[in-house]
């Protein structure tokens, strides 16, 4: 008896079939209005597991760049003082040097060459209490006002670094141990050329002090070779951070949008089929034996 | 055999004929009403009289039609087995309502759910890893905590009053079922005295049948006709309703999400417990089910407890590992209230961008090493993030399941409901053709009726008459 058809049950049949298909519409309507590929984590869990661990990764991403950024303005700092605390330690051995030709210095121009060197200390002091944000590049995380203090005692946590995490379990050190730059308390190059400056004043040979210049120096420049290396390992977590957020949103778009054409074309496809459906349903319906009696 | 009986015989025809096309306007007009099954006139040739005498001259006609019944054109079996289906439909769409309706409430993976926000958090403290002399920055990690802590708590509340809100749907299911029952017995009595009476009970019939139908759907029950007319419904093996008793059941206990018991369903007369595992009343107990027997619901609602209490753990256990730029150890960032779940109780407790515990012990006022570690806290196999996104998963699984199986569970419904249709629906044109028909047969019986009628009037008129 099941082949009994009858009006009601055409009647129903036509109105579920108007609803899964206008269902589906708007299933791919929401699709391509929202340009996701599915609207509820039930519709694909896979894919929803993925977007989760996606989009977890993207903002890591995100905030390891800004770290990187950031990073990037620290070393920078720290190696422009560098630069500056080397050549202004490279003027006061040419002054050393001057000073040290005894004979044919008078005290005058001896007194002149302390002043010069007592202001190239002055610079460097300055140099070392170079800041970023407000912070020492040189002590830090102390929050001390400079980084040595009048005795040149290093303000500094020794051991304490600034750090910047720049991938998954990888940090770089931005900041430079001043203590290394510039030495502590007397075997400071602020108290090296004070001792310049007072065997000067008392005309002594100044030429002794050279080998410790250059011993100082020969510090300056490894922090500055290591600073360096690490410009150059932020400059490529810089690239690897940009490509990775490259792929990882191209990853995310294939799990999560949905592809505009497909999705326009299924639409433009799922539309003829509804107004077919409403054409067909429309020719069904009508007829009935009454109109043909007469 | 009478001078008339041709008359009599006319008029027989003539009543079956009205009657079959009264039949047929009561199909028409229920064409649309709900569980209205089709109609037929039964009729039977009365058969000819016994004669004796001598009179009697051979072989006789019978004596007409007569109307023996208006029978109902239903099945039974049919009628079971969209019982059967309606019982899992309205177990499986309940269901998968709740659980979709939990999922849209938790918004993942979208800006807008716990995951973003843990996100946001966890960069939060890197920012303040990089300046920990920001205020900014730590109000920022403030503020975002508060963040996640807002959204546990209202996420909770969404799903608790969800489960409220299908708590009270159970008692009004109850209500609806004891109402049905009480119909049905009421239906039984007047089916099974129509019956004795010898009257049609057709259109008590499919009442009882719609009854039956919603009452399946509601609760489960599976309904047997008995021999004197009567149905008797059955729920979890025993009857709600026989003959013309019907039995009331009611809902206890659980009265909040918080409880975590089950809903206990019981007889109202004897108290004994009732398992009911299909319907919608089913489905909604099920959706109720403490976590532990598998309710969607408690299990979202457990999900967000454990992601408090694993996040304030963690990063409660970091936070006091490091110290604050006064150099103190770090307290609590997190607090819990206790006597609450623990997604509604979870607090930020630090207000204070001071009391932040960014640095290690002894690495000098600005070191940022411990934000840097609580924002490690996000990575890792054990991390609240990981707990967040595989509960959100193995519930999306869990949640698709349902949705296929409320999906097959209507289709099942649809096919049985057509089978069922197929059979007891009215079809127009059919009822047409039997209208035209009958309407025939009318008339043919009429035009004996004249045809007797001339017949007669040849004897009473003209006979006699010859030679006049």
């Amino acid at each position: 008896m099941i082949s009994r058809v009858t009006s009601t049950a055409m009647a129903d049949q036509a109105i579920r079939h108007l609803q899964s298909n206008m269902s589906r519409l708007a299933k791919l309507q929401d699709q391509a209005t929202s340009q996701r590929a599915f609207a509820s984590p039930s519709a694909d869990p896979a894919a929803a597991a993925t977007a989760l661990g996606l989009h977890a990764d993207q903002r890591r991403t995100e905030q390891y760049a800004r770290n990187i950024d950031d990073g990037l303005a620290w070393v920078t700092t720290v190696d422009s003082a560098l630069s500056e605390a080397v050549s202004l330690l490279g003027r006061a051995r040419d002054l050393t040097v001057q000073g040290a030709n005894a004979g044919t210095m008078s005290p005058t121009s001896r007194e002149a060459i302390a002043v010069e060197l007592e202001g190239i200390r002055d610079a460097l002091l300055a140099a070392s209490e170079t800041r970023i944000q407000d912070r020492l590049v040189f002590a830090g995380t102390t929050d001390a006002a400079t980084a040595f203090d009048a005795a040149y005692g290093f303000n500094g946590v020794p051991g304490a670094e600034v750090n910047r995490r720049i991938a998954d379990g990888v940090t770089v050190r931005v900041d430079a141990d001043g203590a290394a730059v510039f030495g502590e308390g007397t075997g400071s190059v602020f108290a090296l050329l004070d001792r310049i400056v007072a065997d000067l004043r008392a005309g002594e040979d100044v030429s002794t002090h050279l080998g410790a210049i250059d011993e100082r120096r020969t510090a300056m420049l490894t922090v500055q070779g290591s600073v360096g290396a690490r410009t150059n390992q932020l400059e490529r977590a810089r690239e690897a951070t940009m490509s990775a957020s490259v792929s990882l949103e191209s990853r995310r778009a294939a799990v999560e949008d949905v592809d505009s054409v497909e999705v326009l074309v299924k639409l433009q496809a799922q539309e003829l089929v509804y107004r077919s459906a409403l054409a067909v349903t429309g020719r069904v319906l009508q007829p009935s034996l009454l109109e043909f009696l007469r | 055999m009478s001078t008339f009986s041709g008359l009599q015989t006319a008029a027989s025809g003539l009543a079956a004929a009205r009657r079959a096309m009264d039949v047929v306007g009561q199909n028409i007009v229920n064409q649309t009403t709900e569980g209205y099954t089709r109609q037929r006139v039964r009729t039977q040739a009365v058969a000819a009289t016994a004669t004796h005498g001598r009179f009697s001259v051979g072989a006789a006609p019978g004596q007409g039609v007569a109307v023996t019944g208006v029978a109902r054109l239903g099945d039974e079996v049919l009628d079971a087995r969209v019982r059967d289906s309606m019982a899992a439909a309205g177990f499986t769409s309940v269901r998968a309502l709740a659980a979709t309706s939990a999922e849209a409430t938790l918004a993942e993976p979208t800006d807008e759910g716990l995951a973003a926000r843990l996100s946001a958090f966890w960069n939060g403290w890197q920012d303040l890893a990089n300046t920990p002399t920001s205020g900014a920055a730590a109000a920022v990690v403030i503020e975002s905590g508060r963040d996640i802590t807002a959204q546990l708590a209202n996420t909770y509340r969404a799903i608790a009053a969800q489960w409220t809100e299908m708590r009270a749907g159970v008692d009004r299911a109850v209500t609806e079922i004891n109402t049905l029952a009480g119909q049905v017995a009421d239906l039984n009595v007047q089916i099974r005295d129509g019956l004795a009476a010898g009257r049609s009970v057709n259109e008590l019939l499919d009442q009882r049948s719609v009854l039956a139908q919603s009452l399946a759907y509601v609760a489960g029950a599976t309904a047997t006709v008995e021999a004197d007319g009567t149905m008797t419904v059955r729920l979890d093996g025993n009857a709600l309703v026989a003959g013309d008793r019907a039995r009331a059941i009611a809902a206890a206990g659980a009265p909040t999400l918080d409880s975590g018991t089950a809903v206990a369903m019981r007889w109202a007369d004897s108290g004994n417990a009732l398992t009911l595992s299909q319907g919608t009343l089913g489905g909604q107990l099920s959706a109720l089910a403490p976590a532990s027997e598998g309710g969607p619901l408690a299990q979202v609602a457990g999900a967000l407890n454990d992601l408090a209490t694993a996040l304030a753990t963690s990063v409660n256990a970091a936070h006091q590992s490091g110290v604050t730029a006064s150099g103190a150890p770090g307290g609590q960032f997190f607090s819990l209230a206790s006597g609450v779940p623990a997604a509604l109780g979870i607090q930020v407790a630090v207000t204070d961008a001071a009391d932040l515990a960014l640095g290690a012990p002894g690495a000098g006022a600005q070191d940022g090493s411990n934000a840097d570690a609580i924002s490690q806290l996000g990575q890792g196999a054990d991390s609240p993030d990981r707990l967040w996104s595989e509960r959100v998963s193995a519930f999306a699984v869990a949640t698709a399941g349902d949705i296929q199986r409320a999906r097959l569970a209507e289709t099942t419904a649809t096919t049985a409901v057509a089978a069922q249709q197929s059979v007891a629906a009215v079809d127009g044109d059919e009822e047409t053709v039997n209208l035209v028909a009958f309407q025939s047969a009318y008339q043919a019986a009429a035009r004996i009726v004249t045809a007797v009628d001339e017949a007669l009037d040849v004897i009473i008129n003209r006979m006699g008459l010859v030679g006049r």
